[in-house]
């Protein structure tokens, strides 16, 4: 279970989620840009974002809503949305 | 790793944001079971898709309509059955959802209560095949009422007969100030004499390529388009059932997952039943010809495409081809 305070962490799992679920070449958790532009640039679309945050809802026990999938521009968004998410939980 | 910037040079950056921010969610539905025409190879027909009851309660439209809003459709298709046979129908859509009619052009769609509506006239051909296969030459008709429209185009459906005569249609076209987008006969009926042969598939995708040289600015296409439809193959796999991506997300219960249009739903004209597909349940997908179908196959596949320059440069003209065919993107 990642540890959803350490947000460097987060970071570098989430970016492992992301290279797994679109079988990303040339790139590594540690390579992945956090402020890179998923949709601009890596290209990624909304059935993408869906598979992602499918795993996203499992890995960190949050919901994901579909209206909120514009908002998931960058892994570093991801990973202040996830937070986010995680703190009204509480 | 390989990001669009890094494919991409300025001109085409600009063209891959302008598309890749318009989130097109399209849905198809039968707006009536009756037709003015009886063509033969009408999928809509041939497979008994119009075996439901016609809804005919227009306050039931307009609130099936709002919930189709609701639920993120932001392109309504409207195909039949005849949709002009219901400009009620059509008018409860129009204000409530961007709409695209596709028409045999037989009626007129009155422009002062549709100003912009995009409309598609189904054509099968020159004049001849137009006879055998839909009874009459519908050219000649739906060119007086859609002349110099602004917002019609000709959906040319092109059979095996027409191969090596494109050429005069689409000069006709032309002569008339319309546009034309291209698709090929699926011969859901089975007419003798329209069933596709390779080499005929061959010699289409080089015409189609002339044609599109030859009018730019009044074919409505890409080459990569005229590649896939008529080849049947994308990146090295083959259309088909394990592909298509114009499936109803209800009835799509393929394993693994395949990429499809988000929340696509074809609906029949009594607003409950929904078919399989957008086109019918009937037809072969091995052998499916359906031009939007193939579209959007390449379009959900994005990613796919980013694996050279000239990938990504096709994927995004068949993307804009699509943009422009329903306005969402000028011509």
């Amino acid at each position: 279970m990642p540890q959803s305070k350490d947000f460097k962490g987060m970071i570098q799992h989430v970016a492992e989620i992301i290279i797994d679920e679109l079988k990303l070449e040339d790139v590594t958790p540690d390579t992945f840009d956090p402020d890179l532009d998923l949709v601009d640039e890596l290209g990624i679309d909304s059935m993408d974002l869906a598979t992602i945050a499918l795993v996203l809802q499992d890995e960190y026990k949050i919901v994901i809503d579909e209206d909120d999938y514009p908002k998931l521009k960058t892994l570093r968004l991801i990973c202040e949305y996830i937070e986010e998410k995680q703190a009204t939980k509480h | 790793m390989k990001t669009v910037s890094s494919l991409l040079d300025k001109h085409w950056h600009d063209r891959y944001r302008r598309i890749s921010s318009l989130n097109i969610r399209s849905s198809i539905y039968d707006v009536t079971n009756r037709c003015n025409l009886r063509c033969k190879g009408c999928f809509f027909f041939s497979s008994g898709e119009h075996h439901v009851q016609e809804e005919m309660d227009l306050r039931k439209w307009e609130a099936f309509i709002d919930k189709e809003k609701e639920r993120g459709v932001n392109l309504a298709i409207l195909i039949g059955g005849e949709p002009t046979l219901c400009m009620d129908r059509l008018d409860a859509f129009y204000k409530r959802i961007p709409t695209y009619c596709a028409t045999n052009g037989l009626i007129k769609v009155p422009r002062e209560k549709f100003p912009d509506m995009m409309v598609g006239i189904s054509l099968w051909g020159g004049g001849e095949d137009e006879k055998i296969l839909r009874g009459k030459d519908t050219f000649a008709i739906s060119s007086k009422n859609y002349e110099g429209d602004p917002f019609t185009y000709y959906l040319y459906t092109i059979t095996p007969k027409q191969v090596g005569r494109i050429g005069p249609v689409i000069r006709r076209i032309n002569d008339i100030g319309l546009k034309v987008h291209l698709q090929l006969l699926s011969n859901d009926e089975g007419v003798n004499g329209f069933f596709w042969r390779p080499e005929e598939l061959r010699d289409l995708r080089f015409e189609m390529d002339e044609m599109l040289d030859q009018y730019p600015q009044v074919v409505i296409s890409c080459k990569y388009y005229h590649e896939i439809i008529t080849t049947g193959e994308m990146m090295g796999r083959r259309f088909g059932w394990k592909e298509c991506p114009s499936v109803t997300e209800s009835m799509d219960n393929r394993k693994p997952p395949v990429r499809s249009l988000i929340h696509f739903y074809r609906w029949a004209a009594d607003l409950e039943t929904v078919h399989r597909c957008c086109t019918s349940a009937t037809r072969d997908c091995s052998t499916c010809k359906d031009g939007a179908a193939h579209m959007s196959w390449v379009m959900v596949n994005k990613r796919d495409h980013m694996k050279s320059t000239k990938d990504l440069q096709n994927w995004i003209e068949v993307y804009e081809m699509f943009a422009k065919l329903y306005r969402f993107i000028p011509w």
